[in-house]
């Protein structure tokens, strides 16, 4: 069972942002429950986390970032999109940038990982804020210019990713599903 | 939360708006008009009869004209939404993107510019699926243009049922079964939000057999 986390203050908006993450796990024939940023939040139980993106104009969800604590003491594994990459990074002290990229950008692959098989591929971007540097418990797994777009916690399989890979790159969340 | 929709009077932008009534305050819609079919963002055909639509939903209409080209088509929308924001105090955008990331995020940067949510409801959705949606809603949608083969001149008129689903569903690995990319365009005569519906009076077919539009001529509004 996969907990879905919805960042969405909208309901409105999950229909973009939600949704298709639960359609390719429905494809897959996997179970999931979702969840609301601002409830309270339990992990243990489920064998894997997606912290799902959100509006633009949507950053209610950094004011519930303690209900995501508990979160650093998870052992399964946690797919952060977007505001979910947001989440990961204020988690571990990343230091995020004012970043805003919006449309299809060309993604290099800088460390073998299990979510991202190529090289270089094109993603979405749809967000405000990402990370250029990365601290002691992060390592970079792929870069958009100079922005770190998808990270892996260390020691753990946390994977903040900025784009939207439900877009154009849905092997990502598939991948992650199989770890 | 007062919401626009941009409308452009086809299947996608009335499925959308259909959606975001359920939710929210819809004060406007907002209709772009482009020079000619060679427009980038916006549908062509027809375009004029929004105004027919927005008298049966009895919402608000804000019109522009638009150039064809990217720069004056999104010159055009930012300047409309801003029309929108001013005159109906809009907080927010709903399109009826699907699956174009050149149109959404397009849309997207022009809302974050002004500082208004974006809502997408149709997003990445299974397009065969939304078309069902459309007919089990009451959605009455005709073809109005048809740009590429197998896409024959004989569907222009037609109303959207159960067997051109299937056919779409057939050469769906040809053809966008939603028609984004501008393989077909529709209109709506009738949805459950209209008060009244559209009964067309006169209209003439132009172009070729896979490249050929129906335009309207006379049309108003009757009884349901």
């Amino acid at each position: 069972m996969i907990l879905v986390v919805s960042c969405c203050r909208h309901r409105f908006s999950e229909e973009e942002f939600v949704k298709p993450i639960t359609s390719i796990m429905e494809k897959l024939g996997i179970s999931y429950e979702i969840r609301r940023y601002y409830e309270e939040l339990r992990f243990n139980g489920y064998s894997g986390v997606i912290i799902c993106g959100t509006a633009l104009m949507d950053s209610d969800y950094l004011n519930y970032v303690d209900n995501f604590r508990i979160l650093t003491g998870y052992d399964g594994k946690v797919l952060g999109i977007c505001a979910g990459y947001r989440i990961l990074a204020k988690l571990y002290g990343g230091m995020l940038e004012n970043i805003r990229k919006i449309g299809v950008y060309p993604v290099r692959t800088v460390r073998e990982n299990p979510l991202v098989h190529s090289d270089s591929f094109q993603a979405y971007f749809l967000h405000i804020y990402a990370l250029r540097k990365l601290n002691r418990y992060m390592e970079l797994i792929a870069l958009q210019d100079d922005e770190a777009c998808i990270f892996k916690v260390v020691g753990r399989e946390f994977y903040g990713v900025s784009f939207h890979p439900e877009v154009l790159n849905e092997e990502i969340i598939v991948n992650f599903l199989q770890l | 939360m007062r919401v626009c929709v941009l409308y452009s009077g086809g299947k996608d932008s009335n499925l959308a708006l259909y959606k975001a009534y359920q939710e929210f305050e819809v004060v406007c819609l907002v209709t772009l008009i482009p020079r000619s079919e060679e427009s980038f963002l916006f549908h062509y055909p027809n375009v004029n009869l929004v105004k027919l639509q927005a008298e049966a939903l009895n919402i608000p209409l804000v019109m522009e004209d638009t150039p064809d080209d990217e720069a004056g088509s999104i010159e055009a929308l930012r300047y409309v939404l801003k029309k929108a924001r001013e005159k109906y105090g809009v907080e927010g955008v709903v399109t009826g993107a699907i699956r174009s990331t050149y149109q959404a995020s397009r849309f997207q940067r022009v809302c974050w510019d002004l500082k208004l949510w974006c809502f997408n409801p149709l997003w990445l959705k299974d397009e065969i699926s939304l078309l069902r949606e459309v007919l089990e809603l009451g959605f009455e949608v005709i073809f109005t243009r048809v740009a590429g083969y197998p896409l024959r001149k004989s569907l222009l008129g037609r109303r959207l049922d159960h067997d051109i689903i299937g056919f779409f569903e057939r050469i769906r690995r040809f053809v966008n079964p939603s028609g984004e990319g501008g393989e077909y365009e529709t209109l709506v005569l009738d949805m459950p939000l209209f008060r009244r519906r559209i009964k067309i009076l006169d209209y003439d077919v132009v172009g070729e057999d896979y490249d050929a539009t129906l335009i309207v001529r006379r049309a108003e509004l009757i009884e349901k």
